[in-house]
């Protein structure tokens, strides 16, 4: 094939950014390519730059042979699709697309014959007296392409056309879009930051990532053998695992050895496993290679999407006291009181330098008079002392309704998983039934209840706790003390099967050597 | 795009040649002594410690200052009663007295001071309460037309979650309409307080000769005494004012915005 | 919501009727004592139309009626053009460039009058220009381009960026780009921009005064320097307010009557 289109060292910085960083690409005739990546990854500012609407810093765009850096737009012989269709609002659907032919000054029978060529080519034959603002999006899209393609451009560029459609209208226009290209025969580059798009309209993909050029291959490449987990991720959906070549064929992740079909790797080298959700198969847990629980399940339509744990997050288990708490009246001064016990971890007395407004809430001290009106809580005394121990804490009104609840200072006792690198804390809790009861979302309260954290070990940041477990029911929770077990997430492998089952089922994962693709890892930038 | 941008480049000549160096030959005239020639400029500053020393001069300052205060007082007062009743006012007679109140604004200003004129000569009154009739009358209409633009533009959900927050009506005017509208007031008060303290023509049309303001001090040394030097000074002075008090003000409507 | 015919309504339209009022008193007052038969403009005495003949006799008016014509009118055909292919170009300018542009630009709207025509003054003088309706012209041009400016920038910000660029990649150079695709989407603001430019110039006073020299003067400048009250002139205001009762009229009728005939066309 002829190379139609060379980028040589392409880049491009906006105010100091960088936004392409060298790229060198070739584009052959009569290809459909499309550059896939999320936005602000470049592929936009490449096409811009092909199209003339940009100006590269460095580098140089060779177009037919001819380096084209100092063309204008209006002399390359170029085309483009933009994104939001850029008709002309004042122009009919047949002027629109005579445009470029009326600019080159040619004969009427001729433009209107070229015309009506190509509204039939896109399917709206009868429209040409149409105002464009009036039409649908597919209809304004048709338009573009049409208002394009008249001109016989050697390349047509489309910037993210289908982004403003509607998911029915973008299939239809996907097909129609690959229908055109085939038909007219002529080099299509198509930018989108849809995976799916890309794999079902492209000859080739360019996947794009910071201003650099991950992958080029063809879908099924793409799909099949991504160079990196940024590639994989961004293809399709993925689990991607850490792992270690152990020799050829050989790699070591989950803690256990597997057959694979990838070689070359050095021995002992750090690298990204991919399994694709749909090759994994899931089986008996006796049979299966890796075993888990099902944690979350999706139906997809077809099939359903399962979440399973092969490996538990990190845990704590607090117990939570259900008490009733009486309110407290003070018939003078016709007001109720109430508030709970609560625990306190030590390092936050320590540390945090609670005020009285954080104890109120940690005890949910509140004071209401007789028409239920809320009254504020002015007197705050206690004996509380930085060292674990138990103290008393008071709460009072401006009119002297008081009530005094006991202050349990603790030792912070944390969970600290060296092997995820995640530690986890909470408390124990007094709580009463009418909050639980009251409760809309109760996983959320109980993590507040039980000022339940998690961390990463080494950077001090926050990790979320995705799991809280309890066995009473919300509803009908009488009084007592009950177990509650907060954990971060564990090691969960998503999963595609035609079965159904239940979130809590333990079910076996199996797969064949073929279905593990190992990758490089990712060089990360400095 | 650079081709299109390359069409501004005619225009920015242009703003360089009529806009710019104008205002730097005031600048320059105003710190140098008269008589210079093309080639050798003595800077001085004495232009302007001749207008601050003279009685006569501040005299002339004050008055400008006072009656363009007093004229955008009164604009408010008259104004903002009658934008917020026009606000209030179904969509089609909205827009009829918008367009009435715009109509006079497309006339010669000139000549509705003419009128002025005549109506007052009917009158037995001071130059000074001529003067301010005048004034009043010309810069009404941009206060009417800023105010009722920024009321118009209010969220009319603003008020019913107003209403709807146990606000009546006179409270909700106090504590949602009237501080939403302090923008549409500052921008009012920017084009009467601005034009009022430097206006010439209402003070000599109905003011009669002995009713001077700065504006007429300025015509009077460029025009008539052919001092271009101390004229340059004075306008600068009133230019240095204006910027002072616009700034003032829009430190006033920041303020008001944060409370 | 029901609008009750409650006192605060009576108040708000009688005020809204006495504001009216005192807007519209000089107007009107001229327009009747232009048809007065004697000189007074305290009583009337009866109806004639001899103050307007006796304007068309009167050749300094008249002239200075042409001259304000036909300085507003190249003010505006030059500021138009000038302030909409500027206006096109700092759009697609470095928000830098634009930003200086357009302060320097606001200078003339905001400077009070007198400032700006002093400026002009200063500049003619000191280039040693004789004072004349070429340095009326370009003093007019000078602060009618801003106003053109602010009426077209707001409508091309609200443009499609890429509606340009689509007529660059078929094929047009900026020229035609400018003249096919651009100005026919924002010519209501250039429309309404030149209105504005011809209005400023033909109002205006201070900048004339201080920038026309002794040779020629504008309706502003005839009416500030007459010595004596001459009832001719309120029969030129009276010409002036129907006309521009006639001009704004139509420029809010045009545009309700094109969309109905849209509308009837589409069906």
């Amino acid at each position: 094939m002829r190379k139609l289109i060379e980028f040589r060292n392409i880049v491009k910085s906006f105010d100091g950014q960088v936004v392409l960083k060298g790229v060198n690409l070739n584009i052959y005739g009569n290809e459909f390519v499309t550059l896939l990546g999320p936005s602000g990854c470049g592929k936009t500012t490449l096409l811009r730059i092909l199209g003339g609407f940009l100006e590269q810093d460095e580098g140089t765009v060779i177009f037919d042979g001819q380096c084209i850096d100092k063309l204008p737009p209006y002399k390359r012989e170029i085309n483009t699709v933009f994104q939001r269709y850029a008709l002309f609002p004042h122009l009919n659907v047949f002027e629109n697309i005579a445009f470029g032919l009326r600019i080159k000054k040619m004969g009427n029978d001729i433009i209107a014959q070229k015309v009506n060529r190509m509204l039939s080519l896109v399917n709206l034959t009868g429209y040409e007296k149409r105002n464009v603002t009036k039409l649908s999006g597919g209809q304004q899209q048709r338009v573009a392409i049409a208002r394009a393609l008249v001109n016989e451009p050697n390349v047509l560029l489309l910037d993210e056309p289908l982004g403003a459609l509607d998911l029915k209208l973008r299939k239809e226009m996907q097909r129609e879009l690959k229908r055109i290209q085939q038909e007219v025969g002529i080099t299509f580059i198509f930018v989108t930051h849809d995976q799916e798009e890309a794999l079902t309209m492209s000859d080739k993909i360019v996947v794009m990532n910071a201003g650099e050029i991950e992958q080029i291959g063809t879908p099924l490449e793409i799909y099949n053998e991504p160079a990196n987990a940024y590639v994989a991720r961004f293809i399709g959906e993925s689990n991607i695992l850490d792992g270690v070549m152990l020799e050829d064929y050989k790699v070591r992740f989950d803690d256990k050895n597997f057959e694979c079909v990838d070689f070359g790797f050095r021995t002992g080298e750090p690298v990204d496993v991919l399994i694709r959700p749909e090759d994994l198969a899931v089986v008996k847990p006796r049979d299966g290679v890796l075993r888990g629980e099902v944690k979350n399940v999706v139906f997809k339509g077809v099939h359903y999407e399962l979440m399973v744990e092969t490996k538990t997050g990190t845990k704590k288990t607090v117990q939570m006291h259900v008490v009733t708490q009486h309110d407290l009246v003070n018939p003078q001064a016709g007001e109720k009181i109430s508030a709970n016990d609560f625990y306190v971890d030590l390092d936050d007395l320590v540390n945090k330098d609670l005020t009285d407004q954080d104890f109120i809430s940690i005890a949910n001290a509140q004071a209401w008079d007789e028409e239920d009106r809320d009254r504020s809580l002015t007197k705050v005394t206690h004996n509380i002392e930085k060292k674990p121990g138990m103290y008393t804490i008071t709460f009072g009104t401006e009119k002297g309704t008081e009530v005094t609840v006991n202050v349990h200072v603790v030792h912070p006792e944390y969970v600290e998983d060296a092997r995820h690198n995640i530690g986890i804390s909470a408390l124990d809790f007094f709580i009463t039934p009418d909050e639980i009861r009251e409760s809309m979302a109760i996983s959320t309260d109980l993590k507040t209840w039980a000022s339940a954290e998690a961390w990463n070990l080494q950077d001090d940041s926050p990790v979320e706790i995705t799991d809280v477990r309890f066995d009473f029911d919300p509803a009908n929770v009488t009084e007592g003390t009950y177990d509650i077990t907060f954990a971060t997430q564990g090691r969960v492998y998503k999963v595609e099967t035609t079965s159904r089952l239940e979130v809590g089922d333990r079910v076996g994962l199996a797969f064949d050597p073929e279905d593990i693709h190992v990758m490089h890892k990712e060089v990360t930038d400095v | 795009m650079k081709s299109f941008v390359r069409m501004s480049y005619p225009y920015l000549v242009w703003i360089a040649l009529f806009i710019v160096a104008p205002m730097f030959m005031i600048l320059l005239y105003a710190l140098t002594r008269s008589g210079n020639g093309t080639i050798t400029f003595k800077f001085t500053l004495e232009n302007f410690s001749r207008f601050f020393s003279d009685p006569t001069f501040l005299r002339v300052l004050w008055t400008s200052l006072r009656i363009a205060f007093l004229t955008t007082v009164f604009c408010i007062l008259i104004g903002y009663p009658a934008a917020l009743f026009i606000a209030n006012l179904p969509e089609k007679r909205q827009t009829l007295m918008t367009l009435l109140l715009t109509l006079p604004m497309w006339i010669n200003m000139l000549l509705k001071t003419y009128a002025w004129r005549g109506i007052l000569m009917n009158f037995d009154l001071e130059s000074e309460i001529k003067v301010f009739i005048g004034m009043v009358y010309d810069f009404l209409p941009y206060m009417i037309l800023q105010i009722h633009t920024a009321i118009a533009k209010l969220d009319r959900n603003l008020l019913v979650a107003s209403y709807d927050l146990g606000a009546n009506k006179w409270k909700t005017f106090l504590k949602v309409t009237l501080p939403l509208s302090v923008p549409g007031i500052i921008s009012g008060i920017t084009l009467v307080f601005l034009p009022a303290v430097s206006s010439f023509v209402i003070p000599k049309l109905l003011g009669g000769g002995n009713y001077v303001l700065i504006g007429n001090l300025i015509e009077t040394y460029f025009l008539v005494a052919g001092d271009w030097n101390f004229g340059s000074a004075i306008s600068l002075i009133m230019a240095l004012i204006i910027i002072l008090s616009m700034y003032l003000t829009r430190k006033m409507d920041r303020s008001t915005e944060e409370a | 919501m029901e609008r009750k015919k409650s006192p605060w309504h009576f108040f708000s339209s009688g005020y809204l009727i006495l504001v009216l009022a005192f807007i519209y008193l000089p107007i009107l007052y001229v327009m009747v004592f232009s048809f007065n038969d004697s000189k007074s403009m305290i009583s009337f005495a009866g109806f004639s139309t001899r103050w307007y003949e006796e304007m068309f006799e009167n050749r300094e008016m008249l002239e200075s009626i042409w001259y304000t014509v036909l300085v507003a009118l190249i003010a505006t055909g030059v500021s138009t053009v000038v302030g909409t292919v500027a206006a096109i170009g700092l759009s697609k300018a470095r928000p830098l460039v634009r930003s200086i542009a357009l302060e320097v630009n606001n200078l003339p709207v905001l400077n009070p009058d007198i400032v700006t025509a002093i400026s002009l003054m200063l500049l003619f003088l000191s280039v040693k220009v004789q004072r004349s309706i070429v340095t009326l012209t370009l003093a007019h041009i000078t602060f009618c381009i801003p106003y053109v400016i602010l009426s077209v920038m707001p409508k091309l910000r609200q443009l499609d960026d890429n509606v340009a660029e689509a007529a660059l990649d078929l094929g047009a150079n900026p020229w035609q780009a400018l003249l096919k695709v651009i100005i026919p989407q924002i010519y209501p603001a250039i429309l309404s921009g030149a209105l504005i430019a011809f209005s400023m110039s033909f109002d205006d006073f201070v900048i004339s005064f201080f920038t026309a020299g002794v040779d020629v003067q504008n309706i502003s400048m005839y009416v500030y320097s007459m010595k004596r009250f001459n009832p001719s002139v309120n029969a030129l205001s009276t010409l002036i307010v129907v006309a521009v009762t006639l001009i704004l009229v139509l420029a809010n009728l045009i545009p309700a009557l094109k969309e109905r005939k849209n509308k009837k066309e589409e069906f």
